[in-house]
């Protein structure tokens, strides 16, 4: 099966720390996602997956009557946005679950596990 | 149907529908295939008589019906390999089942995977482990047929589009899952403990159901001593189900009911499973309740029951069980400690037993009106005639 791991946390938790404090936080994480990329790539050799930029510089975008309406993110006013998926072949949903829970952001944020539809 | 038709189906049914899923790798088709096999057999075992081995022929005939249906399927991916594998299932209407693996257990585990809703668990559960019809399940759980049809529907459209995979989990993952089959078992059993009298008897024999799966799940993990400990539970507490309602439809408690009325031979056999479950040495919350059930039914002193609600409280120190506790300390005669067990349970706000028992905790210690304040507390929180009854009969005995 083919499953999207939807990265969620609360962007603003970002906000105004300094350069030298965010490298430390990256830091700190660092051994787990060593772990997580390990695991994944034993699990589907071919994973991807991307970080995407902060939700807070999103466009988004609705035609509405036929007129493109241009309105600044993020999508929803939650308190955690998609910060990044993951794009992973595995073979069954607890698989799926156990991979998800090894992604750092499932400690501070969440993750969601989509199976994608195969036609 | 005639009974004796009906139990073999129900018997033979999750052994049909694990084998063809095993192979067919989709629960929607095997239970197609199993339905229509079911079908045929309705038609002519009455006629020819019932075939030597039942399950065989369900088998053969599922497995043929299978091949011929997809046979007919112009758009369908997995078309040869599907046909294949169908080849490999013996055709044999006499063969020897028990040289296929047996399925049973990766069925149930799947039904109970915690990625479904509680109540499509339930509902998947009975339907293709205890081999119950759509319209039985609806009717045991008092909701329109349509409805629950379109909970199963949906509940195996999860299955399929999230990849839950139709297995037994591997040895890390059963200490988590064990308890979620153990659990939905146990929701069975409750559903038809809570039927009263005057519902239908498909409801009450819920009870029944869930026993008969315990007792499964027994056969299938015989060195899992929490499925042994369920069981000894469930056989204890059906046992004492004539006893718990009077004639009045009054709620009896434990210390009140006449033991006549007690299931002797349903007790013997709880004693009996809860002994093999203790003999495994691993001890777990559903042997520990079937101990506490075991105590009662024996007539065990009121401070071993009270020692074993706080091993209880050990491994599971949930409100409920922390209140159980606190009422057994009571009873063992320390009515204050008790009484200082309840006033710190946190987290069963509108739980109408918590003031129940703190008034009738206040009772003995003839703190009247506080006991009377108590009752009208738990008066507030319970639309439940018998319940209302007598903890009104009580308030009058404080004098409120």
């Amino acid at each position: 099966m083919k499953y999207a791991l939807l990265v969620y946390s609360d962007q603003s938790d970002w906000d105004g720390i300094s350069v030298e404090e965010a490298a430390e936080r990256r830091a700190e994480s660092m051994p787990r996602w060593i772990t997580l990329f390990e695991e994944m790539g034993k699990a589907d050799p071919d994973a991807g997956g991307r970080e995407l930029v902060a939700a807070a510089e999103a466009k988004v975008v609705r035609v509405v009557d036929g007129e493109t309406i241009i309105t600044d993110g993020p999508f929803a006013e939650t308190k955690e946005q998609i910060g990044g998926l993951f794009l992973t072949t595995l073979p069954d949903l607890d698989e799926a679950i156990r991979i998800a829970s090894l992604v750092p952001a499932a400690e501070y944020g969440s993750m969601e596990v989509r199976p994608i539809v195969e036609r | 149907m005639t009974p004796s038709l009906e139990a073999t189906f129900r018997a033979e049914w999750p052994r049909a529908v694990g084998i063809l899923t095993r192979v067919l790798g989709d629960l929607s088709l095997a239970e197609d295939a199993v339905q229509d096999a079911f079908a045929t057999a309705l038609e002519r075992w009455p006629r020819d008589g019932v075939p030597r081995s039942p399950g065989a022929w369900i088998v053969a005939t599922a497995r043929n019906g299978a091949i011929d249906r997809i046979r007919r399927e112009k758009t369908f991916a997995r078309k040869a390999e599907l046909l294949a594998r169908l080849e490999d299932v013996p055709a044999d209407e006499h063969a020897d089942l028990s040289s296929i693996p047996d399925e049973r257990l990766a069925l149930l585990f799947t039904c109970c995977h915690p990625a479904l809703a509680v109540e499509a668990r339930i509902a998947l559960t009975l339907r293709e482990v205890a081999g119950l019809q759509t319209p039985e399940i609806a009717r045991a759980f008092l909701v329109t047929e349509p409805a629950l049809a379109q909970r199963l529907v949906r509940a195996k459209r999860r299955l399929r589009e999230t990849g839950i995979p139709f297995r037994v989990p591997p040895d890390h993952l059963l200490p988590d899952r064990v308890p979620d089959v153990l659990r939905v078992l146990y929701l069975v059993f409750n559903e038809g403990y809570a039927a009263t009298a005057g519902e239908s008897l498909v409801r009450r024999d819920l009870c029944a159901e869930a026993i008969r799966l315990a007792k499964l799940l027994c056969v299938l993990m015989p060195d899992e001593p929490e499925a042994f400990g369920l069981l000894a539970l469930l056989l204890l507490q059906d046992a004492r189900r004539e006893a718990r309602v009077g004639d009045d439809g009054e709620l009896v408690l434990l210390g009140d009911q006449d033991r006549r009325l007690w299931d002797g031979a349903s007790i013997d056999e709880g004693l009996r499973v809860l002994r093999r479950a203790e003999s495994l040495r691993r001890p777990g919350p559903y042997q520990l309740q079937a101990a506490i059930a075991a105590g009662h039914a024996e007539g065990a002193a009121p401070h071993v029951i009270a020692a074993t609600y706080a091993a209880l409280e050990q491994i599971d120190p949930s409100p409920i069980v922390r209140l159980n506790r606190a009422v057994a300390v009571a009873l063992a005669g320390d009515v204050e400690e008790g009484l200082a067990l309840i006033e710190g349970i946190e987290g069963l706000d509108g739980y109408s037993y918590l003031p129940a028992a703190r008034a009738d905790l206040l009772r003995r210690l003839e703190r009247h009106s506080e006991a009377a304040a108590s009752y009208r507390e738990a008066l507030a929180l319970t639309d439940n005639a018998p319940e209302r009854r007598f903890l009104e009969r009580r308030l009058r005995d404080v004098g409120g």
